[in-house]
């Protein structure tokens, strides 16, 4: 678990979001590809894809098939191409505005931090715990990596596991 | 059967609407807005009602969607009497009548008595209506048959106007008189072809919403304040209209701010407009020194909405009118949670100044500083608390926290980004309302 491959996806992302650009890829790991099925799951990203080096066609981003669109599959990874694997995001504005927010990294390659349930419960209802400021804003969330996969924190008290915590997303 | 109620026939007994709509199901999961307090609805009286309904308002006490509802027995269905019949056909047109009769015949007046009742389906009538008029807007346009219309209309030649003069001299009775001339001038048809193309052509466009003396508000009652100023500035209704007349007695930067934004002088003098920051500022110029006011002021309504005004001036009193009057003109609404805090916490940052407002449970009140809190007094938000980092510059102080209000987001608007639906629990749970 790279955190470090990660925050250069997190800034990337960022910085994506601010030249409004609708499609972007990312480096293909089994962590980023997590996160951004978690992220999709929220609504935040409209796809996600993994690709080649060019982006795949239309309908695979769009989940539309189109009729002029030729019946191309995704190539299968295997070992030959696995290293050019790239992940392809679809991203969302709302009213000219991102809708993925800023993103944050929270633990750090220096510093990892976990959380227990006790200490989530609190940081979704609004209090901060030690290294994680609480949701205090309107879709505000934050992703956690847990035993049961990549989740977002209000995911996380439903299923009732802690984990480390990743990023955050901020609607500002 | 009274004139001011002609309307009490089979149809309209059902299509008359209730005034008490049934209260929101308790546990309503979807975002659509509904009633959220029971404050005090507007009176019935105060709600544009029928031209009959005017009407009665004269001779009498003005019958309202209440009052009907209250009224209402299943003993009046009862079949229309001869005498009722010609009243009705007085008010309604030939047509209408045939539908009225028609009805009346089709459905047993025991039927209807039996299964009386007041509709209470969203799709209901909120005002009272005896359908006697076509209301532009609201009703089918009445438009002229297309068969109306003459591809071979031309204008007369002179020629032909000649002759038509003419004509008329001929006929011409020895007692003739100015009526004569005007009827002829009247009745004289201008246009050769179909009579129909020039006296009612037909018209894809839709029909004007008002006569030119007509207008939205004709029958509401003016407040005292504005009906003197009406009744001094003469008979005539379009004198009257004019906005200038009314404005006159106000000094000229008020009459503008009026003018401006439309709302009433009694309505800004009951805003709460505060001058927050007044300094001098100097400018050096190779003639010296040159002082003037700086004035930052606020304005809001208590309930939502918010301005901010800035002016400088030589004199300290032209810049606090000016700033005062600019902060009303800039107002603008802020989102507020349950109307008493903000969504969220929000971050603000003007130079060196960088602040967060945090909102905050009920009760909890207004612990900040006294600058964002004079803003939040005038916004109506009553808990909040606030944090002010870095610098301390008052100015920066309230843009800052203005530019923070203004940034909030609509969780509404993050759930239709995200293709999420939305329900706030505690609406729910409190069946629509908390206040």
């Amino acid at each position: 678990m790279s955190l470090s491959n990660l925050s250069h996806v997190i800034s990337h992302l960022n910085n994506v979001n601010k030249a409004r650009l609708a499609l972007t890829s990312i480096p293909n790991t089994k962590l980023h590809l997590k996160l951004c099925l978690a992220l999709q799951n929220d609504g935040l990203v409209s796809a996600v894809v993994r690709g080649g080096t060019r982006p795949p066609a239309p309908h695979q981003l769009l989940g539309i098939p189109a009729a002029n669109d030729e019946k191309i599959g995704l190539e299968p990874v295997t070992q030959t191409n696995v290293a050019d694997r790239r992940l392809w995001l679809g991203l969302k504005y709302w009213r000219t505005e991102p809708v993925l927010g800023k993103m944050q990294m929270v633990s750090t390659p220096k510093k990892r931090v976990t959380i227990n349930l006790k200490g989530l419960r609190k940081v979704c209802q609004g209090y901060d715990a030690p290294f994680v400021r609480g949701l205090r804003s309107p879709g505000e969330s934050l992703y956690v990596s847990t035993d049961k996969g990549i989740m977002e924190a209000r995911e996380c008290v439903e299923k009732k596991s802690g984990g480390m915590v990743l990023c955050r997303v901020e609607n500002h | 059967m009274s004139l001011s109620r002609p309307a009490r026939c089979v149809f309209c007994n059902f299509s008359r609407p209730a005034s008490a709509a049934p209260r929101v199901a308790r546990r309503q999961f979807h975002p659509s807005p509904f009633r959220l307090n029971d404050a005090p609805k507007p009176k019935d009286s105060e709600a544009p009602a029928a031209p009959n309904a005017k009407k009665s308002a004269k001779e009498g006490r003005q019958m309202t969607l209440n009052d009907i509802t209250r009224t209402m027995r299943p003993e009046f269905v009862k079949r229309y009497t001869e005498e009722e019949k010609a009243a009705l056909q007085e008010v309604y047109s030939a047509k209408q009548m045939e539908a009225i009769l028609a009805g009346e015949e089709a459905i047993d007046p025991k039927d209807l008595a039996d299964q009386f009742g007041v509709r209470s389906d969203p799709m209901r009538l909120k005002y009272l209506d005896d359908f006697s008029h076509i209301e532009p807007g609201v009703d089918k346009h009445v438009r002229a048959p297309q068969s109306n219309s003459d591809y071979r209309q031309q204008l007369k030649s002179t020629e032909e106007l000649v002759a038509d003069f003419a004509k008329y001299i001929t006929e011409l009775p020895e007692d003739a008189d100015s009526v004569h001339w005007i009827n002829f001038l009247e009745t004289n048809r201008l246009t050769v072809g179909k009579e129909e193309a020039e006296l009612a052509p037909h018209s894809a466009l839709a029909p004007d919403l008002f006569q030119a003396d007509e207008r939205l508000d004709e029958g509401v009652e003016l407040s005292d304040e504005e009906a003197v100023v009406k009744t001094e500035s003469g008979a005539s209704a379009e004198e009257r209209l004019r906005p200038r007349d009314t404005l006159e007695k106000f000094e000229p930067p008020l009459a503008r701010l009026i003018e401006f934004t439309g709302l009433s002088s009694k309505y800004i003098s009951n805003l709460s407009v505060k001058t927050l920051v007044q300094h001098t500022v100097t400018n050096q110029t190779r003639l010296g020194k040159v002082q003037r006011w700086y004035v930052l002021a606020i304005a809001g309504n208590q309930n939502g909405a918010l301005g901010l005004g800035e002016a400088k001036s030589f004199e300290a009193s032209d810049a606090l009118k000016q700033a005062r009057y600019r902060a009303v003109r800039n107002m603008k609404p802020i989102l507020r949670y349950e109307n008493r805090t903000i969504f969220g916490d929000v971050k603000g940052k003007v130079g060196a100044m960088d602040l967060v407002l945090m909102s905050r449970p009920p009760g909890f009140g207004l612990r900040c500083q006294s600058l964002i809190y004079e803003m939040c007094r005038a916004a109506g938000i009553s808990d909040l608390a606030a944090r002010v980092n870095g610098s301390r510059n008052k100015m920066n102080t309230v843009k800052a926290a203005y530019e923070a209000l203004m940034s909030q987001r609509d969780p509404e608007d993050v759930a239709r980004g995200r293709g999420k639906k939305l329900v706030d629990v505690r609406k729910v749970y409190y069946s629509g309302k908390w206040n």
